[in-house]
């Protein structure tokens, strides 16, 4: 069988500087993919690969059995890649339930039924009370809920997930956790960009470290907490792992 | 988010006066009676015309607000598409004997093209240089049918013979006229209403609000873009075919001009962009105004009805950011609350 995500010599470079030096990986079908790296080290920008919302400057992306290298945002969500955005671009203008729907849209043409598809998927985030309310009201960790519930309502396949547990209270990020959790069980295959390393650390089947647009370390949590290299990486910044 | 401010959410979700998405409310309906009554009623000329012509406009800016309110694609421009609407349906009728009827979308389906042809080259322009962009259009359009006189009658303009008929689209009576401009108005208002309710509606709000949001949803934003501007063009276009049925005379500087399409513009932004009731508001409030001062105060005040607008603008941005429609929501939210 084929892998879900496979990526290959992925490379992107703005001017002379190479953001994304030459990554490659797999990720198979019920992976929950930990990508974690110091700041700088390229997370966003290969997100931003994937996901169609950059063009890479070489190397190759083979989503689903697909060659989908350098295909527009529209397409890889069509094609079943859901992400959030780690600064959170909501739809200023419409309520929170709306919000959900436009991702709900996807697989239900009609309003009524993308609108109760949508509450269902507020209700998962714990955002069900909140439906009605503008955006405006909505504080920042309010917000990266509505994030993962649109990708969610997308019903993707793969999802990026790009810190969504940033500005969450502890009970908060427990039950986001949580919910992360159950979504391979789902069909969801994930990758998750975390700094709350603990709560990734302790969920993730597997771990990949990004320093410097290249992969330095991939393989099981525990072992990633261990490799000299790894840390070495993360000299400097606060690091907790395990 | 406090347990006050979901109260707030929560009261001004229950609004039973003003409209809402994918309902029709009793303030609409009331507002379509009063129409009617208008159509109906005995009046003197001059109250008559100025009846046509808010009609007439009410429709026009619930067109541009397609684009402008619902997508985000700010024109200074549709000016282009009215003036393409009324040649085209002017010119096969004086040349070719067609009737205004069936010109008026051949007017609508070439509107559209030039629409979806704007929205594709001004595809990477954003806020200001998209306007200036849909502005230099329009003054392209403008001396394009200045120059091409064998086909315009460049700028001594085009006359339609007053011979009223059914056929012909001329009419002795302003009573039909203000029938007609009534029936097109609702069309826009159904169009728009149909619009803001549907799935396509809402790629509309996501690509103006966030582009790459909408993207990430699976929303295609330039196909979005394209079709609401070719569909806010086909909607001019044939308000502007109606509009030279009324008046039986185009020369380019009116109906291409930057002026018109500021007050294109204009009704919509004081009414409350982004709104099916705001266009009509605006253009209840605005039409009238400027018709009567223009009428009232003749050419001793040339130009004064820019004045207004821009006056009308300023009051409206200073004190109801959300136009018209969103201050009469306020006010009814307050009216509907509890005691």
């Amino acid at each position: 069988m084929t892998s879900l995500l496979e990526v290959r010599h992925l490379g992107r470079a703005f001017d002379a500087l190479w953001a994304v030096r030459d990554v490659s990986f797999t990720v198979e079908t019920g992976e929950l993919l930990g990508l974690i790296g110091p700041n700088g080290a390229g997370k966003s920008t290969l997100y931003n690969l994937i996901a169609g919302a950059l063009k890479p400057t070489r190397g190759d992306i083979v989503f689903d059995g697909q060659r989908v290298t350098g295909a527009r945002a529209y397409h890889m969500a069509r094609a079943g890649i859901a992400r959030t955005f780690q600064i959170p671009k909501p739809y200023r203008q419409l309520s929170v339930v709306e919000n959900v729907m436009l991702s709900a849209f996807r697989h239900e043409p009609s309003p009524a039924r993308a609108r109760s598809l949508a509450q269902a998927t507020l209700t998962d985030v714990g955002l069900g009370d909140y439906a009605a309310a503008p955006i405006a009201t909505l504080t920042v960790g309010l917000l990266k809920r509505l994030e993962v519930a649109r990708a969610l309502a997308l019903r993707p396949k793969l999802v990026l997930f790009d810190e969504i547990m940033a500005g969450l209270t502890p009970t908060e990020v427990g039950v986001m956790t949580r919910l992360v959790a159950e979504l391979p069980a789902r069909g969801i295959t994930v990758i998750w960009v975390e700094h709350v390393l603990h709560a990734i650390m302790k969920t993730a089947s597997r771990i990949m470290v990004l320093n410097r647009g290249e992969v330095i370390a991939d393989g099981a949590p525990a072992a990633i907490a261990r490799d000299p290299a790894v840390v070495k990486a993360y000299l400097g910044e606060e690091m907790h792992l395990a | 988010m406090t347990a006050a401010a979901l109260d707030q959410v929560k009261a001004s979700r229950r609004l039973p006066v003003m409209p809402r998405r994918g309902t029709v409310s009793w303030f609409e309906i009331a507002l379509l009676v009063a129409a009617l009554v208008l159509v109906a009623v005995e009046l003197p000329q001059n109250l008559r015309d100025v009846i046509v012509l808010t009609f007439l406009f009410g429709g026009l800016a619930l067109a541009w607000n397609i684009a402008g309110g619902y997508a985000g694609l700010i024109s200074f421009g549709h000016a282009a598409f009215f003036g393409i609407g009324a040649y085209t349906s002017t010119i096969l009728f004086v040349r070719a004997e067609l009737t205004p009827w069936i010109g008026l979308w051949i007017g609508a389906l070439l509107c559209a093209a030039a629409g979806a042809l704007l929205a594709i080259i001004c595809a990477r322009l954003r806020g200001p240089f998209f306007i200036l962009s849909t502005l230099a259009c329009a003054e392209v359009v403008r001396i394009g049918a200045l120059n091409w006189a064998s086909l315009t009658g460049g700028p001594e303009g085009l006359s339609i013979l007053p011979v009223p008929g059914l056929a012909s689209m001329v009419f002795a009576s302003k009573t039909t006229y203000a029938a007609l401009m009534l029936a097109y108005l609702v069309i826009c208002y159904a169009v728009t209403k149909l619009l803001e309710a549907s799935r396509y509606g809402y790629y509309l709000f996501a690509v103006r609000d966030d582009e790459e949001a909408a993207a990430a949803a699976g929303v295609n934003p330039l196909l979005a873009r394209t079709g609401a501007m070719a569909l806010s063009a086909a909607l001019t276009g044939i308000g502007g075919s109606l509009f030279a049925q009324y008046f039986l005379y185009l020369d380019p500087t009116y109906v291409i001009s930057p002026d018109l399409s500021f007050q294109l513009a204009l009704l919509p932004a004081v009414g409350g962009l982004g709104t099916a009731i705001g266009p009509v508001m605006g253009s209840l409030l605005i039409t009238p105004l400027s018709e009567l001062l223009r009428s009232y105060l003749g050419h001793a005040a040339a130009g004064l009805h820019l004045v207004i607008y821009s006056a009308a603008l300023i009051v409206v941005m200073l004190y109801f950011p959300a136009g018209l429609a969103g201050a009469l929501n306020r006010i009814a939210a307050r009216w509907t609350r509890a005691p």
